[in-house]
């Protein structure tokens, strides 16, 4: 794992404690009870604070797993470096 | 606090505890409110488990009017604009111009207003007014306030100091919030479009701090000791003489003079203020005496003037007030008095007075503030100092022998037993949550605690007050519990270090054997309890028997009063 996935995986088990390792590395909307509208704004807020990003609103739909959110997180900070 | 450590601290907190259950009560989404609320709550009180409910999203006045039904022991509650009408937030588009804004605000804010006041009473609650700007629609440029938006404010004002005089209602200072949290850094327009929750992360923060601060309050200090040279004044008066030393603007010593006027401030509200210097006594005497001096002499009681070491003056007018260290602050300016005094009496809070520094000496006075802040002022505070005066003769007096005994019974003393009292008299649960040596096991209560203990079943509760021929003590003693048939059980009794000596805890106990045959105390010892242990010698039940075998003549005058709601000792 880089840097920036393993503090990802650090948001989300501040997110979503009862999730293992493996288990986020799968998450997604539809497979994580517990990620309502409520996990996913604080998800995003948690992410902003961990990488020191604003993250598009607009686009947060499109951010409905891991890996997505991985690959958008990794665009964003390069584009902001 | 970021949030990712509030959602942490919220995940890590213990189970089991004694619950502090508390209601949030806001019209927008919780969100991260409810998070950091949670966080600061638990960081304050790590042992007991926070239950935070929150009500109806939306409605922020339905939430309130079902607070009597509600079993939350605390409310916190937070007002913005859009909750005095939606028209005056970003969510709605129903006209930011409306000529009715302000009469439907004034509405909303007595609804507010009278479901605050049908509040249980032992409920404990902070109110957040307003900390977010007005939306900008109004006829003048955003540089000049219109009329409009000050007929908000101010009737917003009015129904603030309206609900800051009722019993347990806390309202946050708006103007203290401003210098943790900046009014531009406030307002995330992103979130509250998208999420209903309209503070940024940052304001969450500060704000829950703010409320759960104020939710969880300390007990207020009881008393400042203070220096002279360099702190009271500037200059020293040994060098400069009593006309000499200054604390106005003329002489470059305002901050000086500041300090005293907050003194005097303190001393009208109660505080208790004495001097440790190291001076010769007649000269700092004649400083203290000047006409000009902002902190009138007779406010200071008792000074220690003298070159021995300052830890055994603070001794001294500790054993005077009959308070403990942790009650009580030591301001100096040198460094070296303050880790004597600090190294002597731990627990005292002591503070270095500023040199020439004008932002520590600002924040000096600021912390003063918050140390002695008390929620209200009692009569007791009123007369504290005089009391404590009198006192000195009165314990003068009876420490001798069968002088004593004549002095006790010449002393005129009326003790007033008020049985359920009120429970909006805040004195008397502030005498259980204060009192440390006569305390019967040291065990504090919440409002809601102790609204259950005294209303229960065959509960007894007593407040009791004393005056002598030298003065009112004012209310001294409290003493509550169960009646269980002819046996009385206490679990609560406390009585001020002011009240000693005066035979006060036998004429309680006799009150209470009018009726019970026998007392069972849930006595505890703690590390400051020593007084109560004497008293009770080590026993945890007395009969009546025994009481009468060795109760001391009493020569009390009696008065008792009743409440008007539960079963009273006649």
């Amino acid at each position: 794992m880089d840097n920036i996935e393993e503090r990802l995986v650090k948001v989300f088990e501040t997110v979503f404690p009862d999730l293992t390792v493996d288990q986020i590395h799968a998450a997604s909307q539809s497979t994580v009870s517990t990620w309502d509208s409520v996990a996913a704004i604080t998800l995003m807020n948690v992410m902003e604070e961990e990488f020191g990003i604003e993250i598009d609103f607009d686009r947060a739909a499109e951010l409905s797993s891991f890996s997505e959110i991985l690959g958008y997180v990794k665009e964003t900070v390069a584009a902001s470096a | 606090m970021k949030l990712a450590e509030a959602l942490s601290i919220g995940q890590k907190a213990r189970t089991g505890g004694a619950s502090y259950t508390v209601l949030l009560a806001c019209g927008f989404s919780p969100l991260h409110l409810q998070t950091f609320l949670r966080g600061h709550l638990q960081r304050v009180l790590p042992e007991r488990t926070i239950e935070l409910g929150t009500g109806l999203y939306g409605s922020l006045a339905d939430t309130l009017e079902q607070l009597p039904a509600s079993s939350s022991k605390a409310a916190a509650v937070f007002i913005e604009w859009p909750d005095l009408d939606p028209r005056l937030g970003y969510r709605s588009l129903g006209g930011w111009g409306s000529a009715d804004l302000l009469s439907s605000a004034e509405a909303m804010l007595a609804r507010l207003g009278k479901a605050i006041q049908a509040k249980p009473p032992a409920l404990r609650m902070v109110v957040s007014l307003p900390t977010l700007a007005l939306p900008p629609g109004f006829h003048t440029s955003g540089w000049q306030a219109s009329a409009g938006e000050l007929a908000l404010e101010s009737a917003l004002s009015e129904f603030a100091c309206k609900i800051s005089l009722l019993p347990g209602v806390l309202v946050l200072n708006r103007q203290r919030l401003a210098l943790t949290s900046p009014v531009q850094e406030r307002y995330d327009f992103r979130s509250d479009l998208n999420a209903g929750f309209p503070y940024s992360i940052k304001h969450t923060d500060l704000l829950a701090e703010a409320v759960a601060g104020l939710l969880t309050l300390a007990a207020p200090k009881k008393g400042l000791i203070s220096d002279l040279d360099d702190t009271m004044w500037r200059g020293i008066v040994g060098e400069d003489g009593p006309d000499g030393v200054c604390w106005d603007l003329a002489g470059h010593a305002q901050m000086h003079g500041l300090y005293q006027q907050m003194l005097r401030t303190l001393a009208d509200h109660g505080v208790l203020l004495g001097i440790a210097s190291k001076n010769n006594a007649e000269t700092a005497e004649k400083a203290l005496q000047r006409p000009d001096f902002v902190l009138k002499r007779e406010k200071i009681f008792p000074a220690e003037i003298h070159w021995q070491a300052k830890s055994g003056s603070v001794g001294r007018i500790l054993k005077t007030w009959n308070i403990g260290a942790d009650s009580v602050v030591f301001v100096d300016d040198s460094p070296m008095e303050i880790e004597e005094v600090r190294a002597a009496h731990p627990g005292i809070e002591c503070i270095l007075f500023p040199k020439g520094d004008y932002a520590a000496g600002f924040a000096l006075l600021q912390r003063l503030r918050d140390l002695f802040g008390k929620q209200a002022l009692s009569e007791e505070d009123a007369f504290r100092l005089e009391s404590i005066r009198n006192s000195q003769q009165f314990l003068e007096g009876v420490s001798g022998g069968d002088l004593a005994e004549q002095f006790l019974s010449s002393a005129e003393a009326t003790v007033t037993f008020e049985w359920n009292p009120p429970v909006e008299d805040g004195r008397v649960l502030e005498l259980v949550n204060k009192t440390n040596q006569f305390n019967l096991n040291g065990r504090r209560f919440t409002e809601a605690e102790w609204h259950q203990l005294t209303t229960a079943s065959g509960s007894f509760v007593a407040s009791v007050s004393y005056q002598d021929k030298f003065g009112p003590l004012g209310k001294i003693a409290v003493i509550a519990g169960q009646e269980n048939g002819s046996t009385w059980n206490v679990e609560a009794w406390v009585m001020s270090c002011r009240a000693f000596s005066r035979r006060i805890e036998y004429q309680t106990l006799k009150q209470l054997f009018a009726k019970a045959e026998r007392i069972q105390f849930a006595y505890r010892e703690t590390p400051k309890n020593g007084p109560a242990k004497d008293f009770l010698r080590g026993e945890s039940v007395l009969t009546r028997a025994e009481f009468e075998a060795n109760c001391p003549p009493l020569y009390h005058r009696i008065e008792n009063h009743h409440g008007q709601h539960r079963r009273a000792v006649s």
